[in-house]
């Protein structure tokens, strides 16, 4: 079993030779470094393979028995949740090492960028097989560095700015990440995965949060907070987003790296320690929380960018937004299956987006108006398409759900809300179809209505079988639902107000294509406003962490010129 | 312990001043000079090595290995120059005496101690590369080092063990009495300072240790807050800098206070420690030695009239990278090894100062990468003739970072002996705080 390390320390020693030989190999160090990246997507696959068939490989370079002593320890534990994180990171990493291959060739540091490229696949690779949580710290802490140093550019002073940002902030996530890593190291003695679920299982601890106060907290809480914390910055969540929108300067193949590949290592963290999140209802709450309010402002800042690479970016903050959502709502194998499916999805687009943006300079006229322009008349037929679309295949959906896939809706909230999201994205596809007049005949309106429901109910096949391919056992994955159950009240009004949103927004659209007026009080339309703004500026995040900084440094400096001299 | 350290003391002092007279009859020859002086540090070394093959495993064995690396990294690093000379001369004389501190016995050590603390303030008078208000601090703070020294030979426990503990913390930088160390680091000449920067930790160390493990709870609480606030304020100092020297010394007083705080807390040895203590001296002598080859080349700038290295210098730009990595806490380097060995040590409490300690570790990355932007990146000046490192400022850096590598990657190869026979905690004294 010992090839499977073949897998991650190809990358590397090709990284190395490049590192080394760059400067004779020139342009050739691509011959070097794709070879290696496209042998260790294959590796990936014939272990996924394997695993799937025989069960996790566990390789450990260190004793068991002596966990807590003096050495760092290496190992790889490789089950299929890293499998088929190997199998993704290695496939968008030979696309994109393809594609730089000429995409980069003229550039200054083309070896450099090659060689830089490699070893992210390697860290990536070692932090999703690592054999326990400090080795996964140690990878973690590493791929902040890489990419601070891949999204900088020293001659361009937007981008350092951008790339000091991202490290700070990765660096904060990375300290209490560290801090979990450390209390749960403290209180059940282990850093090992099964062992440490195991103990926290077994040993529930309650920790006072102040000595001698009443105030109390679970240790699994306050360990899986810590390290939920760590998981945000990697995976831009609000507030730590912020750095993920000015990494903007990177090359191209980078941004397809970074929304791709790096900014999932929150949803992977998460899963690889779902056990232990699932023996915290309150964390799973809050996951929840943090993922629904990022999937809302990443969604809203991106309807109001007129960049293409920042309407991306923040596309991206949304998408982390819902795979951190559904994390939150116990359905970790979902979020694996969205990161997977986002970071396909957005590797093909941010290395198209190069080529959009380049025909654009060259076109004044790219893209090209519609002359019809989007406003007029809608068909009865484009309305019953809607319709149909909306409400009744939800419907159907709902039953062959509870009927045919005997999911228990009743029980499990998660599902329920998977079903809700199926719903809201198949009616934004129809509302942007309509809007587009593409529904123009019978023929065109029933083969859409077809492709919609084979599209969904592959996808919810797809994503059923694919949670069962990740946690095979049923009771796990109900536990976890358990787990993050929300308050009953708390779920029926969330259920109820989207409905009423996307009732109220289909209500708009149809008064507004039929030229009527609806009365919008003053302040909603000032709130409207008012939010578009907020919105335009980042909610002045960043201006409020710099001012922030700039405050901690002016206070700093008083203090030093006040008593400079003293304790010098 | 001590039968252990008193064989190789002659020979070792002996060849560090011998040396040294020997080096004064090269004077001339600046070259010659320098390779007598490389040849020396390394004839100590070997002793060193064949002495303990003798004697079998020893804690705190490898942090004497690393002090005539150490010189010798930081020798070799110098360009043969004549201005240079005196300050390898006063290199040989420090390690001498350092050594000596740390294999004899306590009267011996005391007085080698002196010595040390006495020559370091003239050599602070003599170069004279601070303000006055820091000269002065930096002077004073020697000065009380050495009248702690002498009431703690007149004076009977507890008081001479809590001036032992005042001088060891003039040492090992304790706030408020980093003044010594920070004024060493930042005063003197390049190779001097980095040199020092594990030299000087090392003796506190080693002397702590002796006192540590049976102090009143008293003594401890106030070095445990002693240390928190050093972390902090050695964190605030370093962000405000405008020279690159002060920022190194004072990252270094906020990295020694949290070994202070490990120390108070585990109140004993720990192979974790002493990983940490050399990785971070080590790492602050290759930053020292890195800064230092840009004032050789282009005098002592302002780092904010100097940046855009990266492109016309790559080598540096490439090494001054992986020690700022390194000086960060991040793996493979020893830093983060001998930190995480200290955090995930059974014995450490948990408690809010842990919050400071991680704390200290977030702002070191801050001031270090913002220091590695001012120098590295923008624009660089095109009317400087600019020049990479020589082989020799290479060879001493890239042996500085092996070794970090080497230590972040199995500690325990190096400081975890698998039987050891003569421990720091076998050599505890434990009658020192009584009447």
């Amino acid at each position: 079993m010992l090839y499977v390390i073949l897998v991650p320390l190809l990358p590397l020693l090709a990284a190395l030779v490049i590192w080394i030989a760059g400067r004779h190999l020139r342009e050739r160090s691509a011959k070097v470094g794709a070879p290696a990246v496209v042998a260790a997507f294959l590796g990936a696959v014939v272990t996924l393979v394997v695993v799937s068939s025989n069960g996790p490989i566990n390789i450990r370079f260190y004793d068991l028995a002596s966990g807590t002593s003096f050495r760092l320890p290496m190992g790889f534990y490789i089950d299929r949740l890293s499998a088929v994180m190997m199998v993704l990171i290695t496939g968008v990493s030979t696309i994109i090492y393809l594609f730089s291959m000429r995409y980069m060739q003229q550039e200054r540091g083309y070896s450099r960028f090659l060689a830089l490229l490699a070893v992210t696949t390697f860290v990536l690779l070692c932090m999703v097989s690592s054999a326990n949580l400090l080795m996964l710290f140690i990878f973690w802490q590493l791929l902040s560095w890489l990419l601070y140093l891949l999204s900088h550019n020293y001659s361009h002073p937007a981008t350092m700015e951008g790339a000091f940002k991202t490290y700070t902030l990765l660096r904060v996530g990375d300290v209490v990440f560290l801090s979990g890593i450390v209390l749960a190291h403290a209180l059940y003695g282990t850093l090992e995965f099964q062992e440490l679920f195991i103990r926290a299982t077994e040993a529930p601890i309650t920790l006072s949060l102040w000595p001698g106060s009443s105030l109390e907290i679970s240790a699994v809480t306050a360990i899986t907070l810590l390290i939920f914390i760590g998981a945000m910055s990697k995976s831009a969540q609000f507030p730590l987003h912020i750095w993920l929108p000015d990494a903007l300067y990177a090359p191209t193949p980078v941004h397809a790296l970074l929304h791709a590949g790096i900014i999932n290592a929150g949803g992977f963290l998460l899963n690889r320690l779902a056990p232990l999140y699932g023996l915290s209802p309150t964390t799973l709450h809050v996951v929840f929380g943090i993922g629904t309010l990022t999937a809302f402002l990443g969604a809203c800042m991106m309807l109001i960018q007129n960049d293409i690479k920042k309407t991306l970016g923040y596309s991206t903050i949304g998408q982390m937004g819902y795979m951190i959502m559904e994390c939150g709502l116990g359905a970790f194998a979902l979020a694996i299956f969205h990161l997977i499916a986002h970071g396909l999805f957005k590797a093909t687009v941010f290395l198209n987006c190069g080529n959009v943006i380049h025909k654009a300079r060259q076109e004044p006229n790219f893209p090209p108006e519609d002359p019809a322009g989007e406003g007029g008349e809608f068909s009865r037929l484009t309305w019953l398409t809607g319709f149909i679309t909306t409400l009744i295949l939800p419907l159907i959906i709902l039953l062959t759900t509870h009927g045919i896939l005997r999911i228990p809706l009743g029980d499990s909230q998660g599902a329920v809300i998977f079903l809700f999201f199926t719903w809201v994205t198949s009616s934004q596809a129809i509302l942007t179809l309509t809007r587009l007049r593409a529904v123009a005949s019978w023929k065109v309106a029933a083969a859409m209505l077809l492709t919609l429901l084979v599209v969904v109910f592959t996808y919810l096949l797809a994503a059923v079988n694919f949670t069962y391919f990740l946690y095979p056992d049923p009771d796990e994955v109900a536990h976890y639902f358990q787990a993050a159950a929300l308050p009953g009240w708390l779920f029926d009004c969330l259920v109820a107000a989207t409905t009423v949103l996307i009732t109220l927004g289909w209500f708009f659209i149809y008064a507004n294509a039929h030229g009527r007026t609806i009365r919008i009080p003053q302040w909603v339309e000032m709130l409207r406003v008012r939010l578009y703004v907020l919105f335009m500026n980042r909610l002045y995040l960043d201006a409020l962490y710099l001012r922030l900084g700039y405050g901690l440094m002016r206070a700093v400096h008083r203090l030093d010129k006040r008593y400079v001299g003293w304790l010098s | 312990m001590m039968e252990f350290w008193t064989d190789p003391l002659p020979v070792l002092i002996a060849t560090a001043f011998l040396g040294t007279v020997v080096g004064l009859f090269l004077w001339p020859r600046p070259r010659m000079l320098k390779i007598w002086m490389l040849l020396v540090t390394l004839a100590i070394l070997l002793t060193l090595i064949a002495v303990s093959r003798r004697a079998g495993p020893a804690a705190g064995m490898p942090l004497l290995y690393l002090l005539p690396l150490a010189a010798f990294v930081s020798l070799l690093a110098q360009p043969a120059q004549e201005e240079s000379r005196i300050s390898w001369l006063m290199t040989l004389i420090l390690l001498g005496l350092g050594l000596g501190f740390l294999v004899s016995e306590r009267s011996l050590g005391l007085m080698l101690l002196v010595s040390l603390l006495a020559l370091l303030s003239l050599l602070l008078y003599r170069y004279k590369k601070l303000s006055r208000p820091q000269l002065w601090w930096g002077v004073g703070i020697y000065g009380l080092g050495i009248g702690c020294l002498v009431v703690s030979l007149v004076a009977a426990p507890p008081i001479s063990s809590v001036a032992l503990l005042l001088t060891y913390s003039v040492l090992l930088p304790l706030f408020p009495f980093h003044g010594g160390y920070v004024a060493a680091l930042a005063g003197l000449p390049g190779n001097v300072s980095a040199f020092l920067a594990l030299l000087l930790p090392t003796m506190g160390f080693h002397g702590v240790l002796t006192l540590i493990p049976d102090a009143p709870v008293g003594i401890m609480h106030t070095l445990l807050i002693l240390a928190v606030s050093g972390a902090l304020y050695g964190s605030a100092k370093a962000m405000v800098q405008c020279r690159v020297v002060n920022t190194l010394a004072y990252a270094s007083l906020a990295f020694f206070s949290i070994l202070w705080w490990y120390l108070t807390t585990t109140l004993t040895y720990t192979p974790q420690a002493a990983v940490y203590l050399s990785a971070v001296g080590l790492v602050t002598g290759g930053l020292f030695l890195t800064w230092h080859s840009v004032q050789v080349r282009y005098g002592d700038v302002d780092v904010n009239r100097i940046g855009g290295l990266a492109r016309p210098m790559p080598q540096f730009a490439t090494l001054l990278s992986l020690l700022v990595m390194a000086a960060m806490g991040l793996p493979p380097f020893g830093v983060f090894s001998g930190y995480m060995g200290m955090l995930l040590n059974p014995s450490i409490a948990l408690s809010g100062f842990l919050l400071v300690i991680m704390v200290t570790w977030l702002a070191a990355s801050w001031y270090f990468l913002s220091l590695l932007q001012r120098i590295l990146f923008g624009r660089h000046r095109q009317d400087i003739r600019y020049e990479d490192l020589r082989h020799t400022e290479t060879a001493s850096l890239l042996i500085i970072l092996l070794i970090l590598v080497a230590i972040g990657i199995v500690p325990a190869r190096f400081f975890e002996a698998e039987t050891p026979t003569h421990g720091y905690g076998t050599a505890m004294e434990s009658n020192l705080w009584k009447k």
